[in-house]
């Protein structure tokens, strides 16, 4: 089963994103896919509180901001990657290119996350909502937030389950919670 | 009347195309600066309606109130740019809070109201 959950900052996705993978997995195994390349130290503090709430949950952390089918080398499981806009950030931007615009290595990167999508069995992604503001970005910043904005969509057409997140509530868009 | 809203590159219009079987050449994307083609069944960035309305000094209310025999039938599709930080400029502030009001104006005569999230239609009315 795959269950796709977007949400504004501080909804309860990743919270909850946790306990769908734990359902999912059931006895077998769990890996949790860590997305973010740490830019400072408010992102070295946002991941240790990440590993701090799924302590005891039986993770197994998988390493691969990049290159998200080599994941599925670590065989069978229920993969939860947190978080689909770490994933297109780190192609977009990349660290070791300086962080400069690369929206050729952002459209494999989409390409690498919808293949992901189809050949794993079970897997939840977690997904930021930054779309619904009057802001006028920059056309980089655009060009990322379309980029989140088609994977959202197409991640969506994949998945059995497609969740809301709001202040820890939960909205079903699409299909049902695992058993 | 329909009234289909959601989030930037939710796929809005895509949901419009497929779901009352139009073309492209039946939408009308509204410009800020230019009158939409009021022909077109389908009326897409009603956000920029409603600024275009407050660039041409048009009380947006009047307008879609003095249209609204004509609107009837119309399927609009909103981009919800009201939910994000209050802008700093003033022009900004006006155009979000004058589109939140025509949403719920539309919303009130719409027999048909839904949100789009990731594709997938939300149904409100």
């Amino acid at each position: 089963m795959k269950i796709l959950i977007a949400g504004g900052s501080k909804s309860g996705k990743s919270d909850y994103a946790q306990t769908l993978a734990l359902q999912l997995a059931g006895q077998g195994r769990r890996f949790y896919v860590a997305t973010m390349i740490p830019f400072d130290g408010e992102d070295q503090a946002r991941i240790a509180s990440h590993r701090t709430r799924r302590a005891g949950m039986g993770f197994e952390t998988v390493e691969e901001p990049r290159h998200l089918l080599r994941c599925l080398e670590n065989g069978p499981g229920a993969y939860l990657i947190d978080s689909v806009t770490a994933l297109l950030t780190n192609a977009l931007f990349p660290r070791e290119a300086d962080y400069r615009f690369s929206p050729e290595e952002g459209e494999r990167c989409l390409s690498e996350l919808l293949a992901f999508a189809r050949q794993a069995e079970d897997a939840v992604f977690v997904m930021d909502f930054i779309f619904s503001d009057s802001c006028r970005y920059s056309p980089e910043t655009e060009h990322f937030r379309r980029l989140l904005g088609t994977a959202g969509q197409r991640l969506a057409a994949l998945c059995d389950t497609v969740l809301e997140a709001s202040a820890g509530q939960i909205f079903i868009h699409k299909g049902a919670l695992p058993k | 009347m329909v009234l289909i809203f959601g989030g930037a590159y939710q796929g809005k219009k895509d949901f419009v195309l497929a779901q009352f079987g139009l073309n492209k050449d039946d939408i009308c994307v509204c410009s800020p600066e230019k009158a939409p083609d009021l022909t077109k069944k389908c009326l897409a960035n009603g956000e920029n309606l409603v600024l275009y309305c407050l660039n041409q000094g048009v009380n947006e209310m009047s307008y879609f109130r003095c249209n609204s025999a004509l609107f009837e039938d119309k399927i609009f599709i909103f981009r919800d740019i009201f939910c994000g930080v209050v802008p700093l400029s003033k022009e900004e502030r006006a155009w979000r809070e004058a589109t939140g009001r025509v949403m719920q104006y539309l919303a009130g005569k719409a027999d048909r109201v839904s949100r789009i999230f990731c594709g997938l239609e939300q149904r409100l009315k």
